[in-house]
């Protein structure tokens, strides 16, 4: 009996083994002569980052071979994984840290093994962009997502004198900010709040607070903020679409989008859920975080990279700035041109 | 005779028999997955790994369990990290701190893991808290310490990077033997390995530790005092957490608040694919140390053959029920 136990648990790892290796094997595309680029991304079921890494793997067919794992939210972790992949002699690495600090090391690993990287979303600090000529940035800059969303709610203000809805000239609203010291949550709400001031409207924060970036956070802090302050909120900021849309659940459950009572919300992101919410009306406007370009320029920079070839603006296709930075811009998303990001 | 013979061996190497069919396995896929260099990196990715899953080896041992080691971890890397940035870095965690002698962060941040340990040690021996609430009770409020001290001016929740270069030296450097980089991570690993040993074996409180585990009341009754003895292991096990926690921001180069989440939960897969029982009074070093490099071997080897993240997961989580399956049954055949 025993050994019949054994054996069963043996043959269970064996089977569990051989049935992952037969999946996951297929996943490597590409032809031989193909560089090798391995890619981290910080965690699997973010968004945002699974849009970038669709891009990825889409647009690296023909020009590279690449190899994607998941950090799941943790730098050793992701340390772990850039040991891996220096050990099998990737020819560059695309990688999207999880703290934007542990950048500095990851560079030392990759020049020892003179591995070029390319860093995705979350941008190194200056100095340890510094201490290698064979590390870029591909991301974008966090200011502007703030700055557009905050020109869309501008935009709303101005067009609708119903939106100072008690008439006092001054917009009361509400911020539901992403994970606590996160470089892009910090700018956003700064940014967009300034736009608004910027463009000659005097703001009063009803409340802010943060909803981690999550919907059910999101839902659950908005009809907080509602059951506190009731309709002396005129508008809702939310640094992310999956706030904006829990955001948009706890005020329709408050009454609103029925009939003429109207919140304005705006997210940042346009995913697939915003868009549709866009068009449903619920939604005011988001910012596209362009998922798309950002994974098509890291992995051709890794290409290129890892080839040797020359860096510039014709092989890569997009505008280096300073060398070693590629800007992705945003681009504003309202219910007229939200057609156009299905 | 001879077949009983092996299948004793069988019954008692079953978790080095996997090991060694998983790295065949692998290598038969994958070839290159022989070498000097996978070797050095499976080493060194099991290194806090070990500390962390013998300091909850001690506790499974008990007959307790320890849910708040990932937190500790984290803390003691924010605390560790906090007090190693050069002084020419933009923003420090204390602006004005000089230069330490690296030694002193590294044990300002394993005493507070040892006095947190303390803290469940006395929740459970004294105030008779079972040690998984006591433990989740301990995880939670050890999350929320934390992240006060790392959002506290003037760092406000930011990062801790630009860490001392000869702290992240003591994370990532080696000695190169030949070929081999031998890693020092890997050296404090094997030195924290065989002090937990000779306290097993050969120490009166490895002896009255697997005495509780196995029956407390006997324990009690053969006149060892129970709380004493149970709140120096939960202290133990805080220092080995504080001191993974150092290595952790050291092997990286930074930390967060979040470092070290639900690392408590791959300890104790790790303890229990290991061979201790979780039942208490069971559980050898070397188990534990073959349980944390399986688990290794999983992470690296699927990834090192292309094996996707979500079937990672699976495999991992068959390995942990069927050692549990096959060690229950092993005991109950015992009895």
């Amino acid at each position: 009996m025993k050994k019949v136990g054994t054996a069963l648990l043996v043959a269970a790892v064996l089977g569990a083994t051989m049935a992952g290796c037969s999946s996951g094997g297929n996943k490597d595309s590409g032809g031989a002569g193909e560089p090798k680029v391995g890619v981290a991304i910080y965690k699997f079921d973010d968004t945002f980052m699974t849009g970038v890494r669709n891009s990825i793997e889409k647009n690296a067919s023909g020009i590279a071979k690449v190899d994607i794992v998941d950090s799941q939210n943790s730098q050793p972790t992701q340390n772990d994984k850039i040991d891996l992949f220096l050990t099998k002699k990737t020819n560059a690495l695309v990688i999207n840290p999880v703290d934007r600090t542990a950048a500095g090391v990851i560079i030392d690993k990759a020049k020892a093994k003179d591995t070029p990287v390319v860093f995705l979303n979350r941008e190194p600090l200056p100095e340890d962009m510094k201490k290698w000529d064979k590390v870029y940035y591909v991301g974008a800059k966090a200011e502007e997502s703030g700055t557009l969303s905050g020109q869309i709610i501008v935009d709303y203000w101005k067009a609708n004198s119903s939106a100072d809805r008690n008439g006092d000239g001054v917009l009361q609203y509400v911020m539901l900010k992403g994970e606590p010291g996160h470089q892009d949550a910090e700018l956003r709400t700064q940014y967009s709040i300034q736009a608004v001031e910027d463009a000659g409207i005097k703001v009063e924060k009803v409340a802010e607070d943060t909803a981690m970036w999550d919907r059910v956070k999101g839902q659950e802090k908005m009809a907080a903020f509602l059951a506190a302050n009731g309709d002396k909120i005129e508008a809702v900021f939310a640094n992310n679409d999956d706030m904006a849309l829990g955001a948009i659940e706890a005020l329709k459950a408050a009454g609103y989008f029925t009939g003429d009572k109207f919140m304005p919300v705006v997210g940042v992101d346009a995913t697939a859920p915003a868009l549709q919410a866009l068009e449903q009306g619920t939604m005011l406007g988001t910012v596209l975080n362009d998922a798309e370009n950002q994974g098509k320029a890291a992995v051709m920079l890794a290409s290129l990279l890892a080839k040797g070839s020359e860096i510039n603006k014709d092989s890569v296709g997009f505008e280096i700035t300073d060398n070693q930075y590629v800007w992705i811009p945003y681009q504003k998303v309202t219910k007229d041109n939200a057609a156009n990001f299905k | 005779m001879e077949i009983r013979k092996v299948q004793n061996f069988v019954t008692q190497n079953a978790i080095y028999i996997v090991l060694a069919v998983l790295v065949i396995g692998i290598a038969v896929y994958e070839p290159s997955f022989i070498g000097l260099n996978t070797l050095q990196d499976i080493l060194a990715q099991s290194s806090t790994r070990v500390i962390i899953a013998l300091g909850v080896a001690f506790i499974l041992i008990t007959g307790g369990t320890d849910l708040s080691a990932g937190r500790m971890v984290g803390l003691t890397a924010v605390i560790s990290a906090s007090m190693l940035q050069t002084e020419e870095y933009g923003r420090r965690f204390f602006p004005d701190l000089p230069q330490l002698w690296m030694i002193l962060p590294i044990i300002i941040a394993i005493v507070v893991g040892l006095i947190f340990g303390m803290i469940n040690g006395i929740i459970v021996s004294k105030f008779k808290v079972p040690p998984f609430i006591a433990t989740l009770g301990t995880m939670v409020a050890i999350y929320g310490i934390n992240s006060l001290y790392f959002d506290m001016d003037p760092n406000q929740s930011q990062p801790i990077g630009g860490l001392r270069k000869d702290f992240t030296d003591l994370g990532s450097g080696s000695i190169h033997i030949g070929q081999f980089s031998l890693h020092y991570i890997v050296i404090i690993a094997i030195a924290v390995c065989f002090i937990v040993w000779v306290m097993f074996n050969k120490t009166r409180l490895g002896k009255n530790m697997y005495a509780i585990g196995g029956n407390v009341q006997a324990a009690k009754v053969s006149g060892i005092n129970v709380n004493k003895y149970l709140i120096l292991i939960y202290s133990i096990a805080g220092a080995l957490y504080g001191l993974a926690g150092v290595l952790e921001a050291a092997r990286t180069g930074g930390a967060t608040n979040n470092y070290g989440n639900m690392y408590e939960l791959d300890a104790i897969a790790a303890c229990v694919v290991g061979g201790v029982s979780t039942t208490g009074g069971i559980g050898t070093v070397p188990g534990v140390m073959a349980g944390v490099l399986i688990f290794t071997v999983i992470n690296y080897g699927l990834t090192f053959v292309g094996v996707g993240p979500y079937w990672q997961q699976i495999i991992k989580g068959a390995i942990i029920v069927a050692a549990v399956a096959f060690d229950m049954r092993k005991y109950a055949s015992k009895k």
